[in-house]
Order: structure tokens, then C-alpha cells, then sequence
């Protein structure tokens, strides 16, 4: 029996000559809040795409819930929900209408459907909103009836592209909330982001993508250990001397660069040492201005993998 | 001024009611049938809820469908109706349903052409423009090849006017007899004739010129019942129909989703 609610090996897709995601192995275990996180164009909604049935991959294979995913696979569809990267409704349907026809493409029950939507629509913000034309909605709303739709058959799978982008950043705090809240019922949630902050919030487990390629792929703590450089401390003395220099290279847990009055240590400990550096900088007869640790968390591993500033 | 009654107004509707008439109305209720779907972007949600791709081609073959079978009849119940006040009494009107299966047919001829350019090209200004093309390029060419050519056999297995039969003689003028065209467009007119007239004799003409661009002679390129043009007719339709409906069942089937948000 196979636990993986999403698994791809090697999964690959072009567009042309540009390569969009390459041989990707991606794996997300049930009851994970998965965050796929890569900065725009990395080839997160190409990925995504592949999941869902829209686009045929080129090369490599694709399992959801166990099941071949290739090709156009309803058995699959009826058991995930998806929202598209800023998705796109018929205008001229009301938000209920809308929940409602989709309502029974998945066969829900009437009785049910009558039950459901309005508790989706209050879920995500839009009660006393139903009965308006999707064609009135605001971007936000256009977003939140787009959750809405995806939770219509309670998916044991649920997959969002982007659910924040293009919201403002109280939209944005209620997002998190109704994905910490669908995780609530005991479902997979695996999304996309291209914000840090966002997936270090609400996931405890996260892939990252740049370019195509799987940079890494694991729980939140091993990205910062394992991904990230060292901790840096950085360290500003009245004076430097050779005296400090052979101090605080004696340090076990540290490796030292110079420059002028600062000194920068790169540790390799995730103990708080600064009591320790700062006897060893007195013996040594150095006075400190100033002692602070400098990025070495999340932020720094996303950095350095991807390689680039983010917005 | 008092109009003759004319009791055959009614099936006069059918046979004048083609052509570019039945084209646009194709145009106009198919143009957006898939391709608006990938324009609007509502495609993306529509294919991943649990109906199969087969479905939703199906569902809107379907709906096309029903579309032109409504505007049609209401269009034919609209003609009896001021037929019957200002031509008096109609014969025939128990044929009515016929002519109007065989218009809704008919157009579904050039309605599956604009589904198939939509299908291809996701976008519905390629469809109908796309199908107006196709339309032109089919009544250009049938007109020279039945006039300059005097061949009449190419047309009966095209879609659109097809060739033009007469109950009279080719060679006598002026001609005697009733004419009217014979193709797929004509398929309403033609169903009610085949119950009417099955075995009246249609004479399709040619025009051969004479070596050095001498006037041209007509003659009758080729004779047969109505009976056979009009099953050939409905025939030709139907694989139009259908081959064109496979080709853009298969686009679809083999279309992503590639188109960013
Ligand atoms: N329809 C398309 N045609 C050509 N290139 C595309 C298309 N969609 C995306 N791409 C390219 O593929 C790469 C991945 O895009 P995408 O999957 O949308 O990234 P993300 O969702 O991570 O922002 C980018 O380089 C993008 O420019
Ligand atoms: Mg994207």
C-alpha cells in the first residue's frame, strides 16, 4: 500500500526549449501541510498543472493517492481539490450557483449542497456574498470563492496554487487561517508560494523549487540546519588586535574573518555562545562595542539556496 | 393590393433558408463554445472537478445542439404563423418538423467546422473568422467548378450549396421546371421534398466551352431522383458531421491547459 498523497519521479515539462520543471521528485505524506516555495517562474504552477491533469507531462511519472495520474483521471479529481493560480469563474454565475453546479459534478447530494455552501462561503469570508455575480467579485473574493470550490467534496488532497497572491495583508493572515483551519479536518494541504514568511507559518513540511530543479525537500527545522550556511555572529571591537584574532580562532565552535574593527564568526554550534566570546575577547584585552547574530535562520537558507533577493 | 395566396410558404422558408443565413447562426451559437471556455479561463476549474474530458465535449456538442433545434423552432413556428395570416392556408405543414431537422442538421455541418477552428485554436475570433474563410473558400470554389467546369459531381459530396437541380431540361431555354440547390445547407428543403417528390427527376447542368473560348453549351451533366440527392445529401452531412466532430473531440482530448494565469 503506498502512503504517499503525491509522488513524481522525474517528472519534467518544456515549453519549447525552455525547460520548466525538471526531473523533479517530488513527495508529500498524508497529513502534511506541504509549502512548495520558489520565487516567481520557478515552475511551481507548471508542477502543479502536471498534478491536476491540465498539462501532459514530458517525461517522468506521476502518482496521486496511489493511483497513475497521467492523462485525464475523473477517479482521481473526484477525491482532490484544486485551486488554479488566480483563478477564473463564469461570470455571469452567482458564488452559490457557481458552488452548487460544481457541487454536482463531484454528485453531492442536493440536501448536502444545501448544507455545505453556505458554511464554505462563511469559511472563507464571502456570507451574505452568494448571491452576487461572480463578475462583481473583487480579486480577493474571485480567490476566496476559488478555496471555496476547492473544499466542495471535503478532498482528502487539497492543492492551492498562490492562494495569497494578489491580497492585501489582512486577506492574506485570513488565508493562513482557513488553510490552518481545512488542515483541521485531517486533510493533506499542499500549496504553493513564493513568500517565506507565508510558508513558515503555516507548513511543517516544505519543498523548495528554483529553475526547474528541486533544491530541497524536507521539514522546516532540517531546511534551516541542513540547507543554510552557519550562524554568523558578528562581533565589533574598539580596537583590533592579533591578540583578539588568536583568541577567537582558539574557539572550537567557530571559524573567524577579519575586517578592520569587526570580526565575523561563522559557528558551527546552535548553542548561545556570545557568554563564551566575550570572555575570550576580555582575556585577550579587547573591549566590545557590539555582538549580534546575523541571519542564519530560514530566511538565510531560502536565500542561499535560491540564489537570488527576494521581493 | 391583395396578395395570391400562396399555400407552399411555408416549405418556400425551407428552401430559401440556407446559405449565409445558416452559416452565421452556426457561427453565432457555437464561436465561444469551447474556445470561450479557454478565453475566460473557466476551462482550468471546469477539467479539474471529477467530469471526464469526454463528458464536457459531449455536453456542449449536446448543448450546441439543442441551441439551434430552439432558435429553429421558434423560427418555424413564427414563419406558419404569419404564413398562415397573410398566405392563407399552408399544405404540408405535418413536414414542417422534418425541414426543421434537416436545417438544424445542416447547420450543424458548418457549427462543428467553427467548434473544430475554436477547439484548435482557442480563441473564438479564429473560429468564426477561421469558418467565414472556409465558407467563402468552399462557395468560390464550388461556383467555379460547377460553372466554368461544368462539373456538378464534385458538389454533391461538399459542404454548403452543393449544385443546383431542375425539374426541367438542361438544354431547353428558357428553363422549365423548378430548381433549387441540392447540398447540405439544403437539407431541410430537400428532407421535405423526399417525402413530397421522392422520384421526380433532378437534372444538374454543365456548361462546356467550345476550343477558342466559344460560347458555352449547356448540357445535362448528370440526372438523378430526388430520392438519391436528398439521402446523398443527408449522408454527406452526417460525415461531415462526424469527421469534423471526431478531429475536434480529439483536440480536445489532447489540449493542456498551458496558458498562464
Ligand atoms: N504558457 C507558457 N509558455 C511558455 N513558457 C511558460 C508558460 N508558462 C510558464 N512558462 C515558463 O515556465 C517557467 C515556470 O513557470 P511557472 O510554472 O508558471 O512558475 P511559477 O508558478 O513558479 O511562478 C517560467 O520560466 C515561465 O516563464
Ligand atoms: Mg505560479
Amino acid at each position: 500500500m503506498d502512503t504517499h498523497v503525491i509522488q513524481t519521479e522525474n517528472l519534467t515539462k518544456s515549453y519549447g526549449t525552455r525547460i520548466a520543471v525538471n526531473h523533479l521528485n517530488l513527495t508529500v505524506e498524508a497529513k502534511q501541510i506541504h509549502g512548495f516555495l520558489g520565487p516567481n517562474g520557478a515552475g511551481k504552477t507548471t508542477t502543479i498543472k502536471m498534478l491536476v491533469g491540465l498539462l501532459r507531462p514530458d517525461s517522468g511519472s506521476l502518482k496521486i493517492l496511489g493511483m497513475n495520474a497521467a492523462g485525464d483521471k475523473p477517479r482521481i479529481r473526484e477525491r482532490i481539490g484544486y485551486m488554479p493560480e488566480l483563478p477564473k469563474f463564469p461570470k455571469h454565475l452567482t458564488g452559490e450557483e457557481l458552488l452548487d453546479v460544481y457541487g454536482r459534478m463531484y454528485n453531492i447530494p442536493k440536501e448536502t449542497r444545501r448544507k455545505r455552501i453556505p458554511e464554505l462561503l462563511k469559511m472563507v469570508g464571502l456570507e451574505g456574498r452568494g448571491r452576487d455575480r461572480i463578475g462583481k467579485y473583487s480579486k480577493g473574493m474571485q480567490q476566496r470563492i476559488g478555496i471555496a470550490q476547492a473544499l466542495l467534496n471535503d478532498p482528502e488532497l487539497v492543492i492551492l496554487d498562490e492562494p495569497s497572491i494578489g491580497l492585501d495583508p489582512v486577506g492574506m493572515v485570513e488565508v493562513r487561517d482557513m488553510v490552518k483551519e481545512i488542515v483541521k479536518g485531517g486533510q493533506t494541504v499542499f500549496f504553493s508560494s513564493h513568500l517565506l514568511a507565508e510558508v513558515q507559518q503555516i507548513c511543517d513540511h516544505v519543498s523548495i523549487i528554483n529553475n526547474g530543479n528541486m533544491l530541497f525537500t524536507g521539514t522546516l527545522d532540517e531546511v534551516a540546519s541542513k540547507a543554510g550556511p552557519s550562524r554568523r555572529l558578528v562581533l565589533e571591537v574598539q580596537k583590533a588586535s592579533d591578540s583578539i584574532l588568536h583568541a577567537l580562532k582558539a574557539l572550537s565552535f567557530a571559524t573567524v574573518n577579519t575586517n578592520d574593527n569587526t570580526y565575523t564568526l561563522h559557528l558551527k554550534t546552535k548553542d548561545d555562545v556570545r557568554a563564551e566570546i566575550s570572555r575570550a575577547v576580555s582575556a585577550a584585552g579587547g573591549v566590545i562595542l557590539r555582538m549580534q547574530e546575523e541571519g542564519g535562520g530560514l530566511e538565510d537558507a531560502f536565500m542561499s539556496l535560491v540564489g537570488k533577493e527576494a521581493e | 393590393m391583395t396578395l395570391a395566396p400562396n399555400p407552399d410558404a411555408v416549405s418556400g422558408f425551407f428552401n430559401t433558408f440556407s446559405g449565409i443565413f445558416i452559416f452565421l447562426i452556426a457561427v453565432a451559437t457555437t464561436m465561444n463554445t469551447i474556445s470561450g471556455e479557454f478565453e475566460t479561463g473557466s476551462i482550468t476549474p471546469l477539467l479539474t472537478k471529477p467530469v471526464s474530458k469526454n463528458t464536457v465535449f459531449l455536453g456542449k456538442i449536446v448543448a450546441s445542439f439543442l441551441t439551434l433545434i430552439a432558435i429553429y423552432a421558434f423560427l418555424t413556428v413564427y414563419v406558419i404563423v404569419g404564413s398562415v395570416v397573410i398566405e392563407g392556408s399552408q399544405n404540408n405543414l405535418l413536414l414542417a418538423p422534418l425541414g426543421l431537422f434537416g436545417l438544424t442538421l445542416a447547420t450543424m455541418v458548418w457549427a462543428s467546422m467553427v467548434i473544430l477552428l475554436g477547439t484548435l485554436s482557442k480563441s473564438s475570433l479564429v473560429a468564426a473568422l477561421g469558418s467565414f474563410g472556409v465558407f467563402i473558400g468552399v462557395t468560390i470554389v464550388g461556383t467555379i467548378l460547377s460553372s466554368v467546369y461544368g462539373q456538378t459531381s464534385v458538389l454533391f459530396y461538399a459542404p454548403g450549396g452543393g449544385a443546383n437541380g431542375s425539374t426541367g431540361s438542361c438544354e431547353t431555354f428558357p428553363r422549365s421546371g423548378t430548381n433549387f440547390a441540392t447540398g447540405t445547407d439544403n437539407l431541410g428543403y430537400l428532407l421535405i421534398q423526399l417525402v413530397l417528390n421522392p422520384s421526380a427527376v433532378l437534372n444538374f447542368c454543365g456548361v462546356r466551352f467550345g476550343p477558342g473560348g466559344r460560347e458555352g453549351e449547356i448540357f445535362t451533366a448528370s440526372s438523378d431522383t430526388v430520392a438519391t440527392v436528398a439521402l446523398r445529401a443527408l449522408a454527406v452531412a452526417i460525415v461531415y458531421l462526424a469527421a469534423l466532430l471526431v478531429v475536434s473531440w480529439y483536440a480536445f482530448r489532447r489540449s493542456q491547459i498551458v496558458e498562464s494565469a
